[in-house]
């Protein structure tokens, strides 16, 4: 029999990580209690952190948005503020799982599960978010893409909950676009994805593009060469079409029960056609 | 350890073990079988409830995590004698054959409804693509959850 | 002199009679019955798909708080040996294993939680053999042997009608077609389970969630050395069976546990994952056809070699086989055909019965075949196949004369005709930048009940109750399908009542009689047909009686109303609950057995298929796919489809349409996304997150159009068309596919991996604008 509690202040929950070092945190359950029952962690203790006063809590200020880390999927899709403007984030949790399980799967949850196929994070890899990683009497900072180490791996250290994230708003208009490759239309792990945001200049040139690919690496491939290569470059299929060497460059896909290194090299090329606005 | 909810409706108070499965709790400690398990993985959308007027998959659900919360399962919906508009609809419909997916589907839209109550077709085939069902091709489903909104929008059928 | 049409006669489409109960969750199905007392069963697997076996070390298991009894083969008593037709599978491995899943030791325990503790703790030493995981590989010259034979091939066989290599050689056009087809799991939501008990005076009795119940107790009679007559077996309503509860699944390793519980009940209920291993999967098979045609497009003759995987035990691998040959064809004229079949062991998951088994296979060779065969010809593909279809009368391609009803020509007919279909070329060429479409259209037929061999037999009754109202005893299982739901269809008409009146009771070996097993398309068909006469006779019997105590002399004169029986000329009547308590319990009841008629043809070469070949009734279906190919992913998305379909008579429209959106939503699993991955004996996609099933937003709105013939030797006409719609999919998107981007990929499913590589093999997709 494995113990569970559901602390509902930080400090109940300090208390209870001190107490039990070896218990496993959950929040929504989805990867988690999947993960149990597989057999892949055989966890004595979980603490549940669905109660956890204030930390499913979703605030705008004039910067960016403080989304808590127990804040699900589609209460995030809801929110006017987050969909208004940073829409590549609500696009991203939109296509997590079904209904039933963007209801219980949480931001926090899907960072901290570190899939190489999360959905949320290339998107939050793009607006450049942090994690706040919170512990008994201090709190800390980490952008998204160093606090994810690799597979199942995160900088979250003994003693720490993950308790929100800090997206900031983008500097001006920008094309913003998540897009995730599949088996199937719907509860579906992402076997490519991409996540875009391309700002131009007046004379319809990049002035920036940001553009993060999941599912093709052991973490969200997010490439400094590629995304100098295309500033400044007008804004046509050309430009994306003349960065693939280095798109096949940056990712480092794996051959695996869902697709193969070639169909995700192939598939990455044209989503970033597809994505940018530009079909192939 | 004691847990307290309500039931459709009704409060119940029952001593599990704390990491005992909603759906068994269900099932099992309490005898309403009409959630199903289909994978117990929450791939398939069978063992759908409502939890706080919310879908959520009672095979990844604790027990401890139903405290305090609104349960409803298909039973709490409606009776043969009384049913909801979305059981009558799937009946007239067709939208039932061996009917395993059936009360989670319909919970899945009862879900639906609530936050959309003119969905279109496709609106519809999205919100119930969390439940898995091997007979049907969800052709009549589809409709029947079309017609049960009009219905209960008021719309003459 | 008009009678009131009850509210549901034949052709009305009511609603299924068990549909509010399931909607309500009251309806329970085998997995929701629990018991007090109650204790759970599970097995260990071998998790080795061919080795020795060692030792076995339970002693943990056996000291473990919670674990009731531990049992291995020692502990098996008969034969230990279950199969349908061959008894080639042990219920506990005894020496050797010969499939990852082959159960080493059953478990019975308080908890499930004591249950799975116990078997991870149980350790099996197996010295592992070496594995033969292809029909190729296990037929090689001295590869290792699944079985205690001489070879691993279960059965080779050669149909043969005309002189086909002769043929093939004067032909003016011929094209050769090779493809391979995947295992495919049932996905059944409601996975293999069943609760048992030991009664009081030693019988055994079980509700478990089968597809032949009457069959089962001979099954578990045979492995075990138990009396089929003291083993009762209810079967309830199924969470879906397509075939993978037909024969034992639970049933064996539940009454063995159920000897060792003291009379305590007894659950068993296999976990998702155990679910694809444990149970049967379709046969994956690979094929080779050559086609030839004259230059106007009459087929002359065909041959072909296909090879069916059926994994380490036979179950109903010869019949599958045996089915797929006689449908290798398609539903045309064919001279001349040399048909040639292997089925053979291997170590892989066992393939059993699977809807429309073997079918489904050659379906997507020879319609893909087809469709080459067009296109060499320069033939539209719809023509070619309107020009070769059967007609009533024709010899088909087995030497079989169709003297039943054939409606093939009229299905196709009705695609030709369809709007979307005339509208295709149009259609195509509006397609937006980032998708090719394509139109693919498959003509399919699938046979109706048992073949030669094996009598398709069922055994009807019906009884008034005390009270006055009708219960029919069914002898076949209803998986969703509705066949229970027919028979309460066909009772009200034939009996003149309404809904309320006639109830059905879901087959239990003590109260109905066997009427074989809910499969092969003919659960309505055979058991419809013997109701039908049951219910005349019990309409005649209560007129009879009813006249006795009205003192009328001519009982023409009587009428059976719903719920009374009406003297015409005067008007007098007795309500039926009057007229039950003057019968004797036994006059009350009446039974009739109907057996499906058989096709009477000599068929050449058909002699080693001992059953199921040939068959003498089938229903035909012309399906036609739109589909989106996208040119960024590969995916390909059906859009619209088609299938028109001869059941003959239709009893009840929705449930027509059911079963055909449901065949096809089937077929398009099997098409795009299923395949279970086999590897070195094991399944690397063994759960739902991995084997990917389509969802509401995979599947498109599915038109279903009935062409209505007349299968006079069925009840009110009908044929069984639960399978045939499986056969159509997969050939209609291959051909969809083709005509949408020229990609025609050797196997399926056709993913869209397979498809994105094929198209930036074939081409730059960045040079085509």
């Amino acid at each position: 029999m494995t113990e569970v509690y559901m602390p509902q202040t930080p400090e109940a929950l300090w208390e209870m990580m001190d107490a039990r070092p070896d218990a496993v945190l959950y929040a929504g359950g989805t990867d988690v209690l999947v993960h149990r029952r597989a057999g892949l962690i055989q966890p004595r203790c979980l603490i549940c952190l669905e109660r956890m006063q204030g930390w499913d809590a979703i605030q705008e200020e004039p910067e960016g948005v403080w989304i808590g880390a127990l804040a699900t999927h589609s209460r995030i899709a809801e929110h006017e503020g987050i969909s208004k403007r940073i829409p590549v984030l609500v696009q991203a949790v939109s296509s997590i799982g079904s209904v039933q399980i963007r209801h219980m799967g949480t931001l926090g949850g899907n960072i901290c599960t570190a899939s190489p196929a999360g959905d949320s994070l290339p998107a939050l890899t793009v607006l450049e978010a942090e994690v706040e990683l919170a512990r008994r009497g201090s709190v800390r900072r980490v952008p998204v893409e160093q606090f994810i180490n690799g597979p199942g791996k995160t900088d979250r250290k003994a003693g720490e909950a993950l308790s929100r994230i800090w997206v900031p708003w983008p500097k001006g208009p920008a094309i913003s676009r998540y897009c995730k490759v599949g088996r199937r239309q719907a509860m579906a792990c992402a076997v490519v994805s991409l996540a875009a945001m391309v700002s131009l200049t007046q004379d319809n040139r990049i002035s920036e593009a940001r553009l993060a690919w999941g599912s093709v690496g052991p973490r969200v491939v997010r490439d400094g060469r590629l995304e100098g290569a295309l500033a400044g470059k007008p804004y046509n299929s050309r430009s994306f079409q003349a960065v693939f060497p280095l798109v096949e460059e940056a990712i480092s896909p794996i051959d695996d029960i869902r697709a193969s290194a070639a169909y995700r090299i192939a598939a990455s090329k044209n989503l970033l056609l597809h994505v940018c606005g530009q079909g192939p | 350890m004691i847990v307290e909810f309500s039931l459709n409706g009704q409060a119940v108070r029952e001593d599990v073990a704390p990491d005992m499965r909603a759906v068994d709790l269900l099932r099992e400690r309490l005898g309403l079988s009409g959630t199903k398990e289909g994978c117990g993985s929450g791939e398939c959308g069978a063992c759908t409830i409502l939890v706080d007027g919310h879908s959520r998959l009672s095979c990844l659900m604790l027990a401890a995590q139903l405290e305090g919360r609104n349960v409803i399962t298909i039973e709490g919906l409606g009776t043969e004698k009384a049913p909801h508009t979305l059981q009558e609809a799937f009946t007239t419909h067709g939208a039932v054959q061996c009917g395993y997916c059936t009360p989670g589907m319909i919970l899945s839209a009862a879900d639906l409804l609530a936050a959309k109550p003119a969905p279109t077709r496709d609106d519809i085939r999205k919100g119930i693509a969390g439940n898995i069902c091997r007979c049907t091709g969800y052709v009549n489903i589809v409709e029947a959850i079309y017609q049960a909104s009009r219905s209960l929008r008021g719309e003459k059928p | 002199m008009l009678l009131k049409q009850p509210p549901s006669g034949i052709g009305v489409s009511a609603p299924r009679t068990d549909a509010m109960a399931k909607a309500t969750g009251t309806e329970k199905y085998a997995s929701d019955h629990y018991m007090e007392n109650m204790l759970w069963a599970g097995v260990k697997r071998a998790g080795v798909p061919h080795g020795r076996i060692g030792s076995v070390d339970v002693s943990a298991a056996n000291g473990l708080d919670g674990v009731f009894a531990v049992l291995t083969a020692k502990d098996v008593p008969g034969t230990n040996r279950q199969g349908i037709t061959h008894k080639d599978q042990p219920v506990i491995a005894e020496d050797k294993v010969r499939c990852v899943a082959d159960p080493v030791v059953l478990v019975i325990a308080e908890t499930r939680e004591a249950l799975a503790e116990a078997l991870s703790l149980i350790s099996v030493d197996i010295e592992p053999l070496p594995l033969v995981l292809s029909p190729q590989q296990a037929m090689a010259q001295g590869a290792p042997l699944v079985h205690d034979r001489e070879s691993n091939v279960l059965k080779h066989v050669v149909v043969r009608k005309g002189d086909a290599e002769a043929a093939l050689a004067q032909c003016d056009v011929v094209v050769d077609f090779e493809y391979a087809t995947p295992v495919q799991d049932h996905a059944f939501l409601e996975t293999q389970n069943g609760l048992a008990w030991q009664e009081s005076d030693g019988a055994l009795t079980m509700v478990v969630s089968t597809q032949a119940p009457f069959r089962d107790r001979f099954e578990i009679g045979h492995a075990l050395g138990l009396n089929p007559g003291r083993i009762r077996v209810q079967a309830p309503y199924m969470g879906g069976g397509f075939g993978g509860k037909d024969g034992a699944t639970v049933q064996c390793l539940l009454a063995l546990a159920a000897l060792h519980s003291h009379g305590r009940p007894v659950k068993m209920w296999w976990s998702r994952e155990e679910s694809f291993i444990g149970g049967t999967t379709r046969h994956a098979a690979t094929m080779r056809y050559r086609l030839g045609a004259n230059r106007d497009g009459a087929l002359q003759a065909l041959t072909c070699r296909v090879d069916y995987d059926t994994g380490a035990y036979a179950h109903l691998g010869v019949e599958v086989m045996a089915l797929g040959l006689e449908h290798a064809t398609g539903p045309y004229r064919v001279a001349h055909t040399r048909l040639e079949g292997n089925c053979v062991y291997t170590n892989n998951v066992t393939a059993g019965a699977m809807r429309a088994f073997g079918v489904c296979q050659v379906a997507a060779g020879i319609e893909q075949a087809m469709d080459l065969l067009a296109d060499k010809l320069g033939m539209d593909p719809l023509e070619l196949r309107q020009k070769n279809a059967l007609h009533r009368g024709d010899v088909n391609a087995v030497g079989v004369t169709m003297t039943h009803s054939t409606g093939i020509a009229a299905c196709l007919d009705t695609v030709a005709g369809d709007a979307a279909w005339q509208g295709r070329r149009q259609w195509k060429q509006k397609a937006g930048p980032d998708v090719f479409r394509g139109v693919g259209v498959a003509a399919v037929f699938n046979a109706m009940g048992y073949g030669r061999g094996l009598s398709d037999a069922a055994v009807a009754k019906v009884r008034l109750s005390e009270t006055g109202d009708f219960i029919i005893y069914s002898g076949v299982a209803d998986m969703g399908q509705g066949n229970a739901a027919a028979y309460a269809q066909i009772a009200c008409e034939v009996l003149c009542q309404e809904n309320a009146s006639v109830r059905v009771v879901q087959p239990d070996t003590a109260q109905g009689n066997p009427s074989g097993s809910s499969s092969a398309g003919r659960t309505t068909y055979t058991y419809g047909k013997a109701l039908v006469h049951a219910c005349r006779e019990m309409a005649r019997r209560l007129i009879s009686r009813a006249a006795m105590a009205l003192m009328v002399d001519d009982e023409r004169e009587m009428a059976l109303l719903p719920g009374r029986i009406r003297h015409l000329p005067t008007g007098r009547e007795m309500p039926l609950s009057a007229v039950a308590p003057i019968l004797h319990p036994d006059d009350r009841t009446c039974i009739h057995q109907f057996q499906m008629p058989v096709a009477l043809d000599t068929v050449e070469g058909g002699n080693p298929f001992g059953i199921g070949f040939p068959h003498l009734l089938f229903s035909f279906a012309a399906h036609a796919a739109w589909v989106e190919v996208s040119r960024i992913t590969g995916h390909v998305r059906v859009v619209d489809y088609l299938a028109a379909t001869d059941g003959g008579r239709v009893l009840n429209p929705q449930n027509f349409d059911q079963q055909v959106h449901g065949a096809v939503a089937q077929g398009l699993g099997y098409a795009l996304f299923e395949d279970p991955m086999p590897e070195n004996g094991m399944f690397r996609a063994h759960d739902f997150s991995t084997y990917i099933l389509p969802t509401a937003m995979d599947v498109p709105p599915i038109r279903s159009v009935a062409l209505e013939t007349d299968e006079s030797s069925g009840p009110f006409g009908m044929k069984g068309i639960g399978e045939v719609g499986m056969n159509g999919p997969l050939p209609a998107v291959a051909n969809a596919i083709a005509d949408a981007c020229g990609i025609r990929i050797p196997s399926a499913p056709l993913t869209a991996e397979k498809v994105l590589l094929a198209m930036v093999g074939t081409q730059s997709l960045q040079a085509r604008k």
